[in-house]
């Protein structure tokens, strides 16, 4: 074996390590609640915690809200920014990044301010706006995800030709959007879309100061107060990431293969 | 031409401050297959786009069966177009390609599909509907491209370098195949194109631009033998160029090198002393003397290519050189590079440039 590909497999097996020993070691520990003997009684515990199961529906229809009302903001843009604005390009891809620099209590201390019950947007006033809200600062916090997602989908198209045929066989921006383009970023907004989907499963800020029943302050009520089930929680969590990524994965080979680069 | 049906009139377009095409002018008749033939850059794909509207002209009217479409938008002029990138669906089958344009029209399916299956059987590819684009070859994407344009019966076809991304023999063949597919139909069409071949051998009429002007317009027999300006000269065919003096306005005797040559009635105003370019096609220059030829200059040849069917000579006369073909003759030995040599051709053939 040659000294480098020594190094390199030295290299990937302490990133393994560093990767998967706290996992197996959290994984192990949820397994030991049953004094003497491994079980997953932690498991039945969680799933079976009927506050599971509300803020975990909670979460998911939240996060299904969120995916729709991130592909109906980041779509329609990406598409317009790579056809008709591309000078605008560097500005969108900065305001998307804002997310990231910005801390979400940061975010979330602002629509507390702006959008209490006595301003003209009283979104905080009731429940249901204040779930909107939620809806809004998680579709704010998956946008540097489902941007990157769409705008790397739509690269790999020619949007230009493809929007100009469709104009020139009588199709309007609706058709061109709907049955044209989409399809053909199919598996990029979907790949946005699980990435949304694992990031609002797991949010705790937004959702904790807004004080609502998501999935993010369940975990950490049940780690402030619970030994095994935390760490069966860890592990839940993990899997459902895991299988958001597995789903990209095996939706990906299914994207259209793309023959509008002549060689 | 009494009605034209595309016309195109004092069209502008400028990008900023800079201006692309500049007060072109083109009448087409129904069923009149036009190319626009030029370098890249000379704004032929900018009148393309203004008349399938995807540009709007700074300045000037484009009409079309008389109907002023120069502000319409593409999706409501009924214009076909194929595009040098292919441009098919990724996410459509061949035949959902095609019927495309009729589905958006609101064609019942019953007739959509049979149309589909008449467009596939011109093209000659009747069992490909349900294949994807990738799985086809670029020469079969093409002929998708054009059967999708034309399944919605358009008024006029627009063909945006449709043959630039191919390969040489199916470039050849689909160009044949785009010509006789057009007089079948009798439709009205523009050829973007930057190969005169192309453009020489399918064209009714070949409108050859430079610098956002179009240069000269004419049949392709027109545009090759009597080319309006100099650029016309250089960029259709290839052209032997060598430099001249009028020495005798009077009797149109010209110098060229050390020797004279009679070019009476072509001189065209020029005076003793000019300077002139003569312009010369090689076909029309013969090595040694030939019956026919009046005018002959001696020189030397300075190259020799063996291309099988034809020898290609290079001679120089002075400062300049001219290059012309001769058949292969298996009983006779080919120039030699540095024989002294003695070409002739007729006078009628000299394009005098100024």
């Amino acid at each position: 074996m040659k000294t480098g590909r020594f190094w390199a497999w030295v290299t990937f097996i302490l990133g393994a390590c560093y990767f998967f020993i706290p996992l197996i070691a959290t994984f192990e520990f949820s397994l030991r609640m049953r004094r003497g003997e491994y079980s997953f009684d932690a498991y039945s515990v969680v799933l079976g915690d009927a506050r599971f199961q509300q803020t975990f529906s909670y979460s998911v229809i939240v996060a299904v809200f969120t995916i729709i009302l991130g592909v109906l903001i980041v779509v329609p843009t990406a598409y317009w920014i790579r056809l008709r604005m591309p000078h605008l390009r560097p500005i969108v891809e900065f305001i998307t990044l804002l997310p990231l620099i910005i801390p979400a209590i940061v975010i979330v201390f602002g629509y507390i301010r702006m959008y209490g019950s006595n301003s003209p947007l009283p979104f905080l006033a009731s429940a249901r706006g204040t779930d909107v809200l939620l809806i809004i600062g998680y579709a704010t916090l998956a946008l540097p995800y489902m941007y990157r997602a769409v705008d790397t989908g739509l690269r790999t198209i020619d949007v230009r030709t493809l929007t100009e045929a469709a104009q020139i066989l009588g199709a309007g921006w609706t058709t061109i959007i709907g049955r044209i383009i989409l399809p053909n970023v199919l598996i990029a907004v979907l790949s946005g879309a699980f990435l949304t989907f694992a990031i609002v499963i797991g949010e705790f800020t937004l959702a904790s100061l807004l004080n609502r029943p998501a999935f993010g302050p369940y975990m950490q009520l049940v780690g402030a107060n619970r030994a095994y089930e935390p760490a069966a929680l860890a592990i839940i969590a993990f899997a459902i990431t895991w299988g958001c990524m597995s789903v990209i994965q095996v939706l990906s080979r299914f994207a259209p293969k793309s023959a509008n680069r002549p060689n | 031409m009494a009605d034209p049906f595309l016309s195109i009139q004092g069209v502008s377009k400028a990008f900023g401050q800079t201006t692309v095409v500049e007060n072109f002018n083109l009448d087409v008749e129904r069923g009149e297959f036009v190319s626009f033939l030029g370098p890249s850059g000379c704004g032929k794909t900018t009148v393309l786009r203004m008349v399938a509207g995807f540009e709007e002209p700074t300045a000037g009217s484009i009409y079309v069966g008389g109907k002023d479409i120069t502000y319409l938008k593409p999706n409501q002029r009924n214009v076909g177009m194929v595009f040098q990138a292919y441009a098919l669906f990724p996410n459509l089958t061949v035949a959902q390609n095609i019927g495309f344009g009729l589905k958006v029209a609101g064609v019942a399916k019953a007739d959509a599909d049979k149309r589909v299956a008449e467009m596939l059987e011109m093209i000659k590819l009747p069992q490909f509907g349900d294949r994807y684009p990738y799985q086809l070859s670029g020469g079969q994407q093409q002929r998708i491209a054009l059967a999708r344009a034309l399944a919605p019966k358009p008024k006029l076809l627009l063909l945006d370098e449709p043959l630039s991304a191919l390969d040489a023999k199916v470039r050849v063949s689909l160009r044949e195949e785009i010509r006789s597919i057009q007089k079948q139909l009798g439709i009205t069409t523009i050829f973007v194109t930057h190969d005169q071949e192309e453009a020489l051998s399918i064209s009714d009429r070949i409108a050859v631009m430079y610098g956002g002007k179009a240069e000269q317009v004419g049949a392709p027999f027109e545009i090759y033998n009597r080319p309006a300006t100099k650029f016309v000269a250089n960029f259709v065919g290839t052209l032997n160029v060598l430099e001249g003096t009028v020495s005798d306005a009077a009797s149109g005797k010209v110098k060229v090198n050390t020797e004279e040559i009679s070019l009476k009635g072509k001189l065209n105003g020029s005076k003793t002393g000019d300077m002139l370019s003569l312009a010369l096609r090689p076909e029309a220059i013969s090595l040694g003397r030939r019956p026919g030829n009046d005018a002959s200059l001696s020189g030397q040849i300075s190259d020799v290519h063996f291309l099988g069917s034809v020898i290609r000579v290079r001679v120089g006369i002075g400062e300049s050189s001219v290059s012309l073909d001769t058949f292969n003759n298996s009983t006779t030995p080919p120039p030699v590079v540095g024989e002294k040599a003695e070409i002739s051709f007729s006078s009628g053939d000299v394009l005098v440039l100024h």
